[in-house]
């Protein structure tokens, strides 16, 4: 059968619609994510505006481009490839050279969306995705922290929390309090717990994500970090594992990924990926599992998502339900 | 214990119904009307008479031409002026009756006994009133205009009769004012309903936002030990979509491909219920209903107009339309059908039928559909638990097989997955056709 593409699809019923869009939703994601941007500035200064204006521009030009060559449909305006380029952006430490987030951010959208079909049809999170590809191809690029401005005069190599954590190191130079505001080494936008929950509150009140998922992640994770902790079981630093690596931006900004992650099965999806990233705390050679952990549960999404039967409304019922 | 069905949505903030739902129900009867012999989907009926003949009220002019349809009768006392054929969507020859109203025929109407008390019904048995039924031309009244008698002429045991009072579609109001008004007559029909289908018990249901409909209908059935109990059910649209009323009232659902009979429930319209009082307690055929003229008008209001009706003269009667591109759409906005997008309104050539329960005036406004984003909105409030998305996908890509797979059959065509959609998809519009694609080969045994 070819399907005749009536006239005037608007003729047909529903005659009214919901005044949110596409773009909307997107826009909102930019707005949560501010406060977090702002708090970057103020901890991590230019390099952090530069860094995520070369991350957001180069989607952009990469989608328009990609577009314009395959006389496709122009996504652009709906705002999807800002969101990609700034959280590709805030998953790169301070010190990430410009051709190295010029690259992942092409990666991101050509590779990880356009490929694969573009807005709503990529298999993984494009910026997750570009945040691999610099982990595998040039780990150097990726794994110089520095301190914040407001540690000392000047920003100097630091490992991040975890990373220090996970090498035995004592981290009582930083305050949980620190942790909570983001005055610590880590990539740019993942530090301040404070400023990405401000954003995230907004995208809840706004109904743009699902709190269950972001939720059954960072409690999935904590839980078992906890029980296995290095220190030995039920011994584990919930606070600490809360408060670094990514692991509130990762819940509340990726986790909550529309394309990656099935709407039907969110929230097993995020208990998936929130034991994947425990494992890889605990377990991994290196400290931060975020990534892992959702690229993983974003691969394993079709099939969850076909292993979860929905229940249709009158088909198998229970037999004498009369 | 109670139920709620699944997914549903709330598509406005209620003030679409604030429109009408103070305006008493006003008599209008045209000099003219043009009388469909397709008042319904599936019944095509043909005309018994000829232009020049002099018809009465309550004749029966259109005789189904095949079974399960329902009898046509004069709507108003005249003459035949012409009878016009026109050709529906699938190409069916549908012949219209147009009939000149005698002059100063203007019958006072006088209130029937059951429309100011509770009567006995001990002398109507159940076959009486299905042939009671069959005769003056009783269809569902609330808008796929199913003959009743058919329903009622089923070999299932029935249980309960639950009385569609939900009004779930925005902006219309017409059961609601009928019920303020009708309620005498609206008992009396919901006991005949009952009586025809040997039912121990009927349930009138209707949304929570309609109180006051509720507690006069209450008043009349207080202490008077009958079968009836009134039920408030949630705001939340499709409330009255029939299985998802069967879900919310019961907590039972239909099974797959059934009718509601199969589990012992038959499900009517509220406006259908005072129909059959009409026609059983008045002697009066279906030839008139109620209809909200709504939305984009200057004066949104309630008539009981004969069918065959014009619409452009009810949105004249209400003042004209003050949109700027009218977007006319009979029935509610969510699943009526469009019938005119236009500046003008005069080119209008629909008239009321048995199942035209509103006629809703919109701003016209395009949608421009853009990629899906997976946001799943659509498969949280599928009320049948599809996946709209994907069956969207499968359509596009011309896999009936995978439409199958995912249960297109089993949609409703509420609209809710297009109205959430904020790619703005035509994702009602495609499950339908898969859905009617995939009964056809069913049909021709293909799969």
């Amino acid at each position: 059968m070819k399907l005749k593409r009536p006239e005037q699809l608007h003729e047909i019923s529903p005659h009214i619609e919901t005044s949110r869009s596409s773009k909307e939703i997107m826009q909102d994601v930019v707005i949560a994510l501010i406060p977090a941007f702002l708090g970057s500035i103020y901890f991590f200064g230019i390099n952090s505006i530069i860094i995520v204006l070369t991350a957001v521009t180069t989607c952009v030009l990469s989608e328009y481009i990609w577009q314009k060559i395959r006389k496709e449909q122009l996504t652009t305006s709906d705002w999807s490839c800002v969101v990609t380029g700034m959280l590709l952006a805030f998953s790169c430490p301070p010190t990430t050279p410009i051709w190295a987030v010029i690259i992942a951010s092409a990666f991101a959208i050509l590779v990880a969306k356009q490929f694969f079909g573009g807005v709503g049809s990529n298999f993984a999170n494009p910026a997750l995705m570009g945040r691999a590809l610099l982990m595998f191809l040039w780990p150097a690029s990726v794994s110089q922290y520095v301190t914040t401005f407001h540690e000392g005069s000047d920003a100097v190599s630091s490992a991040t929390v975890l990373g220090l954590v996970k090498s035995g190191t004592e981290i009582s130079s930083y305050s949980k309090w620190d942790m909570f505001i983001g005055n610590v080494p880590g990539c740019i936008g993942e530090t301040s717990a404070l400023l990405l929950l401000i954003g995230f509150a907004y995208l809840c009140y706004r109904k743009v994500v699902n709190f269950a998922a972001a939720g059954t992640y960072t409690l999935t994770v904590l839980l078992i970090t906890f029980v296995f902790s290095n220190e030995g079981l039920f011994q584990g630093d919930i606070l600490t594992n809360l408060l670094s690596g990514g692991l509130i931006l990762g819940a509340c900004y990726m986790m909550t990924d529309y394309a990656s992650v099935a709407p039907r099965v969110k929230v097993t999806l995020a208990a998936i990926a929130g034991i994947i990233t425990a494992v890889f705390r605990i377990w991994g050679m290196l400290p931060e599992g975020v990534m892992y952990g959702i690229l993983a549960a974003n691969c394993l999404s079709g099939l969850v998502d076909a292993l979860i039967r929905p229940h249709i409304y009158g088909v198998n019922l229970k037999k004498n339900s009369k | 214990m109670k139920h709620f069905f699944h997914g549903g949505i709330h598509p406005t903030d209620g003030s679409d119904k604030l429109l009408s739902n103070q305006a008493p129900i006003r008599m209008y009867t045209p000099k003219t009307v043009e009388i469909s012999m397709k008042q319904s989907p599936n019944s095509v009926c043909q005309a018994l008479v000829k232009a020049g003949d002099q018809v009465l009220k309550g004749d029966i002019i259109g005789k189904p031409v095949k079974f399960g349809a329902a009898n046509i009768h004069a709507s108003i006392s005249g003459r035949v002026s012409q009878i016009k054929t026109i050709h529906d969507d699938q190409n069916r020859e549908i012949e219209i009756v147009i009939i000149e109203a005698d002059e100063n025929e203007e019958a006072a109407q006088k209130l029937g006994e059951y429309e100011e008390k509770l009567v006995d019904l001990s002398g109507y048995s159940r076959e009486v009133i299905i042939e009671k039924m069959k005769e003056g031309g009783l269809v569902g009244m609330g808008g796929a205009g199913f003959p009743t008698h058919v329903k009622y002429e089923t070999t299932e045991v029935i249980n309960y009769i639950l009385v569609n009072a939900a009004e779930c579609e925005p902006y219309l109001t017409c059961d609601h004012m009928l019920m303020l008004e009708q309620g005498h007559g609206i008992i009396n029909g919901v006991l005949l309903l009952a009586k025809a289908a040997g039912a121990m018990k009927a349930f009138i249901c209707l949304e929570d936002n309609k109180k006051d409909a509720a507690k006069s209908l209450e008043e009349i059935i207080a202490n008077k030990d009958l079968p009836i109990e009134i039920r408030m059910l949630p705001t939340k649209y499709p409330q009255g979509g029939e299985r998802q009323l069967v879900e919310s009232v019961l907590g039972t659902e239909v099974p797959a491909g059934e009718l509601p009979a199969k589990i012992g429930v038959i499900i009517n319209n509220v406006g259908t219920a005072k129909a059959l009082a009409d026609i059983v307690l008045g002697n009066k055929p279906l030839t008139s209903r109620v209809v909200t003229v709504t939305g984009k008008v200057n004066n949104p209001s309630n008539y009981l107009v004969p069918i065959g009706t014009k619409f452009t003269e009810l949105i004249k009667e209400s003042g004209g339309t003050t949109a700027k591109i009218n977007r006319i759409v009979e029935g509610g906005p969510m699943t009526g059908a469009s019938c005119l997008i236009g500046e003008e309104i005069d080119e209008l050539n629909e008239s009321v039928s048995k199942t035209t329960a509103g006629i809703l005036i919109l701003e016209d406004s395009s949608r421009d559909e853009t990629p899906c984003i997976r946001c799943g909105e659509c498969e949280r409030v599928c009320p049948a638990g599809l996946a709209p998305f994907k069956i969207d996908f499968a359509v596009l890509e011309d896999d009936i097989s995978l439409s199958n797979k995912l249960y297109a059959t089993e949609c409703i065509s509420c609209g809710c997955c297009t109205y959430v959609c904020p790619a703005r998809r035509e994702l009602a519009y495609r499950v339908t056709v898969a859905k009617n694609e995939i009964f056809k080969l069913r049909r021709e045994g293909a799969i």
